[in-house]
């Protein structure tokens, strides 16, 4: 159910009762939005608590240059474990990046016990690097804009990311980044 | 030695012509100017792969010294480049990236190339099959036949890649990197092969500084993932191999790649005819990299956008008959090191952008040292050595001062 009907619509046979899904709701959209502030802080580890053991993250782009579905990153949550941990033996850009979220859809399931959601992202990137920091740093560019395709597991009104897919408009990605989005 | 003065600073470094190039070579404007008509309208460049246009009527666009270029495939599954410019009013013919022209487009029919500004079509070919009110406009002064497109040598090899030279006429592409392709020629040509990864990068760097990383192993210390995975006897006993036209060959070991945690061996899914986890480097000259690390391969094409700015496409290629599980195994290996958010590509991108801030146009000339001698192998210079030895000869310039006329370095370049 979208936003509208999870406000007004009667409950469905076997469903949730308006009051339960806004709650859930509720839940999911407070999840999407801590984490936006985590990565911005680069609070890994708390932004991979918000996610379930099984959770699944990817960062996923359509190419029409060569007509294919691509997946830039892919990581089990054990994955992002090892990849955050090793951060610090990689020479990484400086530059913090910040992410804008709006969540625009927010569909519990009729048994409340999972969501998907749909939301929209801009990445900015704060230079600090920079090409020549003397010049171009404190300056901000956008890096990257797209969309989130999330799921939840949720559970005792807490909701859990058990799955992230993070999809790209742009592909002309210049020096990237070493740093889940 | 302490922090030296300015004359300290530029003086000749106690190493042999041909151990350094001036900086020269990557900032100025006229250099780089004359690179392009040199080189980059003489050179093979594989603009893309053939999988990106499986079908007839399929196209892809791509430039070449600033030359828009349009590859299409025909009804006979011939795969052929035009210049992508209308010969009426030098319009760009074709828009997209990619796409087809099986179905009509707004201003023209069905399986035909349509300029959009005053609906000239093309078939498949480059042949002009229709002028719009040809006879009320041209008479008989200029009939179809006689506006064709410009045609490109073009072939399609080593590995599907689709090859285009602007010259009319060329060395062969068999000549001209047969020989480098030779360590890999049986397993990229056992069996078709697909593309899963495109992105690109536009870096402040000079085009050659992309490729000179690409060339070098050296800078494995600012990879964590290659020093952990790699630095071995095996490792450090690789042959940097230098070929004809300046290209290079680096041979294979066997990389590690369990001791980077996280990381699986790549050996379950090895391109056909080789042991697991190899690793082969083919880098050739002015600015193209194949790379195959066991379970994908990598290619990057420049294209130099100025001085001091190259656009860099980087690829990566699977095998076609993979199955969906198999492609995504692949997908990962590949992406996890070379990927836009793979662990090594961000710090190579790091490391050329690093040197375009220290060598722009106007910036005081620097000499670039060369001069790594480890016989020929994995740290040794000479792959660099090699490709500045025939950038001289194509340019005319000697790299250590592109003032000078070419003469051959004092050590021979391997
Ligand atoms: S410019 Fe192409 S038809 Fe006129
Ligand atoms: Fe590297």
């Amino acid at each position: 159910m979208d936003i509208q009907t999870e406000m007004t619509a009667p409950p469905l046979s076997g469903g949730l009762d308006p009051a339960q899904a806004r709650e859930a709701a509720d839940a999911v959209r407070n999840a999407i939005y801590r984490a936006t502030i985590l990565l911005d802080s680069q609070k890994w580890d708390e932004w991979l608590a918000l996610c379930d053991e099984n959770f699944v993250y990817d960062i996923k782009a359509w190419s029409p240059e060569i007509n294919y579905d691509m997946t830039y990153l892919h990581g089990s949550r054990k994955d992002l474990e090892a990849l955050i941990r090793l951060l610090p033996k990689h020479n990484t850009d400086h530059s913090p990046l910040t992410r804008h979220t709006t969540v625009y859809t927010v569909d519990v399931a009729d048994d409340g016990a999972t969501a998907k959601t749909v939301s929209a992202f801009i990445v900015f990137q704060h230079l600090l690097d920079g090409t020549n920091s003397h010049i171009d740093s404190g300056e901000s560019r956008l890096f990257l804009v797209g969309k989130y395709y999330d799921t939840f597991r949720i559970e005792n009104g807490r909701a859990l990311f058990t799955s992230r897919e993070t999809r790209l408009e742009n592909r002309r990605l210049d020096k990237g980044s070493h740093w889940p989005i | 030695m302490p922090a030296r003065n300015h004359t300290q600073w530029m003086a000749t470094p106690p190493l042999q012509k041909g151990e350094w190039v001036d900086s020269r070579v990557y900032t100025d404007q006229e250099i780089f100017d004359e690179e392009l008509e040199k080189i980059f309208k003489k050179a093979w460049v594989p603009v893309c792969h053939e999988s990106e246009l499986p079908k007839a009527y399929d196209f892809r666009t791509t430039s070449i010294a600033n030359e828009p270029i349009i590859v299409t495939r025909g009804p006979d599954n011939e795969v052929r480049a035009f210049l992508n410019v209308c010969p009426h009013r030098g319009m760009l013919i074709e828009r997209r990236p990619s796409g087809s022209f099986y179905e009509g487009q707004p201003s023209g029919n069905p399986k035909r190339m349509t300029c959009m500004f005053h609906a000239w079509q093309f078939d498949m070919k480059g042949n002009c099959v229709y002028i719009s009110r040809e006879k009320e406009g041209y008479q008989d002064r200029l009939p179809k036949e006689n506006v064709g497109l410009r045609r490109l040598r073009c072939e399609v090899k080593f590995g599907g890649f689709v090859w285009v030279n602007l010259d009319d006429n060329p060395i062969s592409l068999e000549d001209w990197a047969g020989e480098p392709f030779q360590c890999l020629r049986k397993t990229l040509e056992a069996e078709p092969m697909e593309v899963f990864h495109y992105h690109k990068a536009i870096v402040d760097t000079n085009y050659k500084l992309w490729h000179d990383t690409n060339c070098e192993f050296y800078h494995d210390f600012m990879h964590y993932h290659n020093r952990v995975t790699g630095f071995n006897d095996a490792y450090f006993a690789r042959k940097n191999e230098s070929f004809e036209h300046g290209h290079i060959v680096v041979g294979t070991f066997e990389v590690n790649y369990d001791q980077y945690e996280g990381f699986e061996s790549r050996a379950g899914l090895s391109f056909p005819h080789l042991p697991p986890n190899q690793w082969y480097m083919i880098d050739l000259f002015p600015g193209m990299n194949f790379n195959l690390r066991g379970s994908a391969l990598r290619c990057d094409v420049v294209t130099p956008l100025g001085p001091n700015k190259v656009m860099i496409e980087f690829r990566g290629l699977g095998l076609k008959s993979d199955t969906p599980e198999e492609r995504q195994t692949r997908i990962n290996h590949h992406n996890s090191i070379w990927g836009p958010f793979g662990r090594n590509l961000h710090e190579d991108l790091i490391g050329v952008q690093g040197q375009g801030t220290t060598m722009r146009p106007g910036q005081e000339p620097r000499r670039i040292l060369h001069g790594r001698q480890e016989n020929q192998t994995i740290h040794d210079e000479n792959g660099m050595r090699h490709y500045y030895d025939e950038w001289g000869k194509w340019m005319n310039r000697s790299p250590s001062n592109p003032e000078l006329p070419y003469s051959a370095p004092a050590i021979a370049a391997e």
